[in-house]
């Protein structure tokens, strides 16, 4: 054989090794902040997190609660759900799931050290029966705990604690922001924060394999223009989201697509509804006056939603009136007015507060988190500017942002919401509950609101199990959370994704991207 | 007058004169500078102040009536409603301020270390000049980075906006000085040895007076012409590093910024928001630059 043929050679046997490798690349625009499930509740990590770790149930394509480490669950006598675990269930290192592990991720993330402690206000005891069974007590009857639970991910307890991780880190670094152990169908390979995150499927994984993937590169791209011109170019296969000023663009191009959607999520302005003054700008010291629902309202009647809907977002986006958007269940018809386009009636309100001149306060917002959400915020400055509110914008990326408002650094701060339970209930738990560490409530309600009868409300709605009367009782949440302007609801985002030709996938309501129902053709 | 008149009848006006690609590119610079500087008078939009903005004019296409508003904008406007024209020429002040001062300052220090480093010579000299050498194997842009991202990193949060320009212009000013630093250093070099400074010294001037009175006004020509051509380098470096995200902030937008903004709707058509910012940038930088090739030409008696 001379040389000339040993090139062939070599050169056939990289062809045919490459044409089974299918080798699939998506850019998002964030970058999921750790790879601990319990650390950070926000969907960008959940979302991306689904791929490697599973819970006990899961969502399918349509949404809707399927089994997953848990093969059945079934109410038990008094309050709570029995768990039947599935066997024969290994985590990517080769240990085997019991319900040990169970136990101990629920105990990790209900801990004060977690984000998702909200997740399980309410429980009150868990109790393991056997290696496969698993009981959950609930507080009061709770008819849709299995389906607030689907993002509750199980860690391997061994892993966890030789690896010193017993707790997550929320805004530090530890071995399990960094490394990944589940039990889902991809296992992490390569992880380099803020770069590139590799997936490559888990060999050993229990359930039917959809996907033909050999190998998933993820990569962060901040820069929405860059990433609309990778997906062009065929540098990636997918990208999420495609700027709405692309959207029209990206769709005529031969050889991609868009595939939208309207997401759950709900954006909103939320106050410092506690803080004595205001923190930032020239007023900085002065008496808060977030803490005056007029001043809330003026603020909801001075932002033009409409326009903000077309110009920046091109008409892609529904104008919201409360915390979850009418596809959700438990939504409020009756209340689906938002507060009108009125600037003279905000001057007024706000001349009413006793700041007819209006004040300047200092405005949070993230740059890399949601659908033109700087472009937004800088819209809703100029338009607060016009009845007299001055505020100092300061846009940021959500690795310091989430920290920045754990802190109650803002005096106003844009906010996005969706309810990982598809149910009007989970942004009252999250968002409008007086924060309680030990009834672990409230953990997303960052300017502190409270209400005495929505925290009386909660427990009954979420123990109660006449739809009927539990619609009347979201109803009347709904209005007090409009009648205090606990919050400024503006639109649901919708949701746009460019796909590559040959790239089928499916797109879920909450913007996760779920690797395991994408084939790649070539 | 009389200074006025003299200044007409130099060699330099001559030459001027005789040079149209300079006087095109001075009419550009002037005609650039005077629009920024009364911009106030020009435009009745001030970009700056956003409760004058009306979002519905978002997005309108230079010269067309918009759809929601039917207001027209001689070159379009941004996603925020801002008029581009407005925006350029108010935006343009800060890439001049910006300019301007951190020349000023790279000048001040560079000057002032090559007259020392040049004049006491010795270990003073052998350390400024190794600090000059070191920092001219970076990249110019690459120390303004640097000093940008430790700027940023002891300034509390809330006032980085305001304290962006001013560190934007030390950044700039500290990665141009040593150019300033070694023409001067030449020179006072060459000057030491001639006679009138060592009269200067026979009759007991100090070495401070000796510097700045006797050496440093015959050092001048070229400080001039490196000022120049520094100064179109300092403006594309405020550009580079505003488009890149870390100079002026977004609420008062510089060409840099400008650009930036406007890359993200190159995609989808809307080519007015980045095109002519960039174009402006474009203009001011390259006028500025041929006027400083001239007056190297014009300086050096070699090439008359």
């Amino acid at each position: 054989m001379n040389k000339h043929t040993i090139l062939v050679a070599a050169a056939l046997a990289l062809g045919a090794g490459t044409a089974h490798a299918e080798t699939f690349k998506w850019a998002a625009q964030t970058d999921p902040q750790t790879m601990d499930p319990h650390a950070v509740n926000s969907a960008p990590v959940l979302g991306f997190l689904n791929n490697v770790y599973e819970g006990l149930v899961r969502r399918g394509k349509d949404m809707s609660v399927e089994p997953a480490l848990a093969e059945s669950w079934e109410p038990l006598g008094g309050n709570g759900w029995r768990f039947n675990l599935r066997r024969g269930v290994t985590f990517h290192d080769g240990a085997a799931f019991t319900a040990d592990d169970v136990l101990f991720s629920y105990e990790r993330a209900s801990s004060e050290a977690a984000d998702t402690a909200s997740w399980f206000a309410p429980v009150s005891d868990v109790t393991v029966v056997d290696d496969f069974t698993i009981d959950f007590l609930t507080i009061a009857p709770n008819p849709i705990f299995p389906d607030s639970i689907a993002n509750f991910m199980i860690m391997d307890k061994g892993w966890a604690e030789a690896n010193g991780v017993e707790l997550p880190a929320k805004d530090a670094e530890n071995f399990a922001t960094l490394n990944a152990n589940g039990t889902a169908a991809f296992r992490l390979a390569e992880r380099q924060p803020g770069l590139t995150t590799v997936l490559e499927p888990f060999e050993g994984w229990w359930g039917e394999v959809e996907h033909n993937i050999t190998r998933a590169e993820f990569t962060p791209v901040q820069n929405s223009a860059t990433a609309v011109a990778a997906l062009l170019s065929g540098e990636v296969d997918m990208i999420n989201p495609v700027p709405v000023q692309d959207a029209g663009r990206v769709a005529e191009r031969d050889g991609v697509g868009v595939i939208t959607g309207i997401e759950a999520r709900v954006i909103m302005f939320g106050f410092a509804h506690q803080a004595e003054t205001i923190k930032y700008s020239d007023d900085a010291g002065e008496p808060n006056p977030f803490r005056d629902a007029r001043v809330r309202k003026a603020v909801a009647h001075a932002i033009n939603v409409d326009a903000i809907l077309q110009t920046i977002m091109r008409g892609a986006a529904e104008p919201a009136s409360q915390l979850v958007s009418p596809a959700m269940r438990g939504y409020t018809p009756a209340l689906a007015e938002r507060p009108a386009y009125d600037p003279d009636a905000a001057r007024a309100l706000l001349a009413e507060a006793g700041h007819p001149d209006g004040f300047s306060f200092g405005l949070k917002c993230p740059n890399d988190r949601y659908l033109n959400d700087e472009s937004v915020c800088q819209a809703a400055v100029s338009m607060l500017a016009q009845i007299g509110l001055r505020a100092e914008l300061d846009a940021m990326p959500v690795r310091t942002y989430w920290p920045e408002l754990r802190e109650d650094n803002f005096d106003m701060y844009l906010l996005g919401w969706s309810p990982g339970t598809f149910d009007a209930e989970h942004p009252i738990r999250f968002l409008a509950a007086t924060p309680n560490e030990e009834k672990r409530l409230g953990s997303w309600n960052f300017g502190d609101f409270s209400n005495a009868r929505v925290d009386e409300l909660l427990p009954m709605i979420q123990s109660e199990i006449d739809d009927a009367a539990r619609q009347t009782m979201l109803d009347e949440v709904a209005g007090i959370l409009q009648d205090e302007q606990a919050y400024v609801p503006l639109y649901v985002q919708p949701l746009i994704w460019g796909v590559r030709d040959g790239i089928e996938l499916t797109q879920r309501p909450d913007n996760f991207f779920i690797l395991r129902w994408v084939t790649v053709n070539e | 007058m009389e200074a006025i008149a003299r200044a007409l009848d130099s060699d330099l006006a001559y030459r001027f004169r005789r040079s149209p690609v300079a006087m095109l590119a001075a009419l550009v610079v002037v005609l650039l500078i005077g629009s920024s500087v009364f911009a106030p008078l020009i435009t009745s939009q001030n970009p700056f102040d956003p409760g004058s903005l009306n979002l519905m004019n978002g997005f309108s296409e230079p010269m067309q009536p918009n759809q929601f508003t039917g207001e027209t904008f001689v070159l379009g406007t941004d996603d925020q409603g801002r008029d581009v024209f407005a925006t350029i020429l108010y935006g343009m002040r800060i890439s001049l301020f910006v300019g301007f001062s951190a020349v000023i300052f790279a000048m001040v220090l560079g000057v002032t270390l090559g007259l020392l480093s040049g004049y006491v010579g010795g270990r003073t000299d052998t350390i400024i000049m190794r600090i000059a050498d070191i920092q001219l194997t970076f990249p110019a842009i690459l120390v303004a980075l640097l000093i940008f991202g430790v700027a940023k990193g002891i300034t509390p949060p809330d006032r980085r906006d305001e304290v962006a320009i001013w560190v934007l212009i030390i950044a700039i000013g500290l990665s141009e000085w040593v150019q300033f630093a070694r023409v001067v250093r030449g020179a006072t070099l060459v000057e030491k040895s001639k006679e009138y400074v060592q009269a200067a010294r026979l009759i007991g001037r100090s070495p401070v007076a000796i510097m700045v009175r006797h050496i440093l006004p015959n050092t001048l020509s070229p400080v001039l012409v490196i000022a120049t051509i520094s100064l179109a380098l300092a403006i594309i470096a405020e550009a580079t590093l505003s488009f890149l995200g870390v100079g002026a902030p977004p609420t008062q937008p510089s060409l840099g910024t400008l650009i930036r903004i406007g890359q993200e709707f190159l995609f989808s058509g809307e080519w007015w928001i980045l095109f002519f910012p960039a174009m402006t940038l474009l203009a001011l930088a390259l006028s500025v630059n041929l006027l400083g090739d001239w007056l190297r030409d014009a300086l050096n008696p070699k090439l008359r």
